[in-house]
């Protein structure tokens, strides 16, 4: 387990510090600090401090080596826009967005896995059109789009929950929705697809035959085997779902990281962004050692390989 | 299934509620502050830090300088201005507010190593002494008229407070003298005030705020009418219509001190031709862009930068009627009968209906045989750009300079010292430094209006707009007015 785990953790560490460096570099060759930060009435001591402060008199790839060396001692360096510690920053909108990304998760493997199963059971029937139909209709539309719709029917006309911001569960259910509405076609697809494929095999009709119920059949025969596609799609979509969060949090005005990067870049606070993209980056790897993990405890063909 | 999580929704509906039942403001805030240590150079931490704490001077929503926590002053001589402090005057921990206070965070603020975002604005001054607990002098190193204008934006910190926890202190729990007190702050989501029920200037009637970060308008518009707030700031004009059309509510629009501007690059052809910036200056429908894009929100700047609520604006001097034979005419005679291919710069949304503006310039331009294309850029590039010496905005760029109420603000960026425009003229740079080193106010304006006229007279920019900004206010609410510079006045509102 611990030689499976290396062989996973050990490209990290390259990953992580080429986007560091397209990061940090893209960043500061696409606007100057000064012109961001400083006061339009700025003095020359300001831009001479900030100037050493960044060492923007130093060559690119030695501001870069700089910064890589305090990032390495766990110092990304301060907010450059606000004076607090990056890493401060990120931290604190870290858990808002993990909640939103568990919970959006959660409710498309449900809603997905569910409707999809109710697909398959249901094949070429209206129920199985109506999802089909559903769940193209939530792929196809922009989550800007989809995420004002629903405020504007769920917060506005019926006035069941808060239109944007953090509080109490009510706040979650919008963004959350959002975020999963593009999750949920593709499991509905990947749950029907292996339920119909799993249905025909020989087990399972082996299983009906014996007078096995339906039920029965679908939850311990079918879906067990029918959970591998649909945990690799997940570790898959993670990063997505992650990139997704930027925009929902920006429509809901929920307090995490996406929107944090978003302003950052305007603003060009490297620190801030760096800090926020490792720290995604790191949650991203780790969640998919997770699920692979995870895939190796439940199918023991991946386990040996 | 549905009927549980319906009821489920429902409790927490009227939670909702309940809660908007006790006198608590909630505003929705189109830009947060990411820290609330005082001294951050942008309006967005002064629209919150100013909640909480005053400063010697203050703007009023219009954008005049009023006393805030000095009553008067005056000069003593020429670069020497004394403020006589407010007595009685607490800050939020219990301590006396005194001149001590005020020399800690102008002398803090001056101190580079602090690296004080506001430093730019009050780096003139060279010494502030202590004449008696209530008396300051303020020197500086040449006479400094703005001197009451740039204290408006330096909120006064409590010396002792700030000794014992620092900056890092401040900026978790701020304490200042203002209407608000500090209860809690969420990172990214919102800050929680209640009210200072000993503020020098009267109790608020608002017993608690919520300042809330809602970055889309959308959104923003939405809480609004949900009623989960009632004040929004930044409606976009698309939007007014639907908060108006609402009984509830009401749109409150008010021209802020931002003078939208097309800014040409007068080395090159076909720039370099004076008759060519004027023609162009007729050739654009200033007032039909007014009302057609802006709906009447906002004023067509008057043939200079200054918006007419600023300090030196020049009321003799008047926008060119819209003309197109004659901008032909014009441009003919300069040699470009066929017209010309260009194209104009611009950021996206930073300021109201910028992308829209600058296309409907480039429909009526192109009316006079002007092509023009329109280039949008990412606010960093276009900001680098600008600072930079060769500032590669290409023909024209768009941009809003504020004047904060006192023509020197935004007049510096015309001068050959200071210049964001490859125009110069010798009379308007001696102008310049003559307002900027009397305090003569009436020297001071005659200099700024001949400064207006060479501006009119030269174009270096096609003045458009003076830019508006738009809130959102329910009518519950009374005792607000929109201010100008976009720093909420919240101590009189009320709920009814």
């Amino acid at each position: 387990m611990f030689g499976y785990l290396w062989r996973r953790l050990r490209y990290l560490p390259v990953s992580l510090l080429l986007v560091l460096f397209i990061t940090f570099s893209v960043l500061r060759l696409t606007g100057n600090p000064i012109d961001i930060y400083l006061d339009m009435n700025r003095t020359p001591e300001q831009v001479e401090a900030l100037t050493q402060k960044l060492h923007l008199d130093r060559p690119l790839v030695v501001q870069f080596g700089i910064y890589l060396r305090d990032v390495v001692k766990g110092d990304f360096g301060e907010s450059l826009q606000f004076g607090v510690p990056a890493l401060e920053v990120v931290l604190d909108r870290l858990g808002n967005t993990i909640e939103l990304v568990v919970v959006a998760l959660g409710l498309a493997v449900v809603l997905g896995i569910a409707g999809g199963a109710i697909a398959a059971l249901r094949r070429d029937k209206t129920a199985d059109f109506l999802i089909s139909f559903l769940a193209v209709l939530g792929q196809s539309m922009p989550s800007f789009w989809l995420g004002i719709l629903l405020i504007q029917f769920f917060a506005l006309r019926l006035g069941w929950l808060p239109t944007s911001g953090q509080g109490g569960l009510a706040h979650i259910v919008l963004p959350a929705l959002t975020l999963a509405a593009y999750l949920i076609p593709n499991f509905i697809l990947i749950t029907r697809t292996g339920v119909i494929e799993t249905s025909n095999e020989q087990f399972v009709v082996t299983a009906t035959a014996k007078g096995i119920p339906a039920a029965r059949v679908l939850l311990v025969h079918i879906m067990p085997n029918t959970l591998n596609p649909i945990l690799s799609f997940l570790g898959l979509q993670l990063g997505k779902l992650i990139g997704g969060s930027i925009i929902t949090e920006s429509i809901f005005a929920w307090p995490g990281i996406g929107r944090l990067m978003v302003s950052s870049i305007f603003q060009r606070d490297i620190p801030v962004v760096i800090a926020a993209i490792c720290i995604m980056c790191i949650a991203i790897v780790l969640a998919n050692l997770l699920v692979d993990v995870a895939l190796s405890l439940l199918d023991p063909r991946i386990r040996e390989a | 299934m549905w009927a549980p999580l319906k009821g489920l929704l429902a409790t927490a509906a009227i939670a909702s509620a309940v809660s908007a039942q006790a006198e608590n403001l909630s505003v929705g805030l189109a830009s947060f502050p990411e820290s609330l240590q005082p001294g951050l150079s942008t309006n967005v931490s002064l629209n919150v830090n100013r909640q909480m704490m005053d400063g010697l001077t203050a703007r009023d929503n219009a954008g005049m300088i009023v006393p805030n926590l000095a009553e008067t002053w005056e000069l003593v001589d020429d670069t020497t201005m004394r403020f006589h402090l407010r007595e009685g005057v607490k800050f939020h921990d219990g301590s006396t507010f005194s001149a001590e206070d005020v020399k800690y965070t102008l002398d803090h603020a001056l101190d580079p190593k602090n690296a004080y975002g506001m430093l730019g604005r009050i780096s003139a001054i060279t010494e502030v002494r202590i004449a008696d607990p209530k008396t300051v002098d303020i020197v500086t190193a040449k006479p400094f008229p703005t001197l009451p204008v740039a204290l408006a934006d330096i909120l006064i910190e409590p010396r002792l407070y700030a000794e014992k926890l620092g900056a890092e202190g401040q900026r978790r729990r701020p304490v200042g003298t203002g209407p608000f007190e500090f209860i809690r702050y969420i990172p990214g989501d919102r800050i929680e005030l209640k009210a200072n029920p000993n503020y020098w200037a009267g109790k608020p009637s608002i017993d608690s705020m919520t300042l809330r970060s809602i970055p889309e308008a959308a959104t923003r518009i939405s809480s609004l009418l949900a009623g989960e707030t009632q004040i929004v700031e930044e409606v976009p004009v698309d939007l007014v219509q639907q908060v108006e059309n609402n009984s509830a509510l009401k749109a409150n629009s008010v021209n802020t001190s931002v003078g939208l501007v097309l800014t040409y690059d007068v080395t090159k052809p076909p720039f370099d031709n004076p008759r060519v910036r004027e023609a162009l200056d007729y050739a654009v429908d200033k007032e039909l862009i007014l009302k057609e894009i802006l709906k009447g929100k906002g004023e067509v700047l008057q043939g200079q930068l200054l918006t007419s609520n600023t300090f030196g604006h020049n009321p003799a001097v008047k926008a060119r009627a819209f003309d197109p034979a004659r901008a032909k005419k014009l441009l003919a005679e300069a040699g470009y009968p066929n017209g010309f291919s260009t194209s104009i710069s611009t950021m996206s949304g930073r300021y109201l209906s910028d992308v829209d503006i600058a296309n409907a310039v480039s429909g009526m331009l192109n009316d006079v045989g002007v092509k023009v294309s329109i280039n949008v850029m990412e606010p960093g590039i276009f900001l680098k750009n600008l600072g930079s010496p060769a500032r590669e905005l290409g023909p024209i760029y768009m941009i809003g300079w504020y004047s904060f109420g006192d023509a020197d603000f935004a007049m510096t960026w015309y001068t050959g010292s200071n210049r964001r425009t490859a125009w110069t003229n010798a009379e308007f740079d001696k102008l310049f430094s003559t307002a900027r080193s009397t305090n003569d106010a009436a020297g001071r304006k005659a200099a700024y209006a001949r400064m207006g006229e060479i501006l009119h007279a030269e174009n270096p920019s096609m003045f458009l707009f003076g830019v508006p900004t738009i809130y959102g206010v329910s009518k519950k609410l009374s005792g607000f007015q929109a201010p100008s510079d976009r720093v909420l006045r919240l101590n009189r509102a009320k709920l009814n």
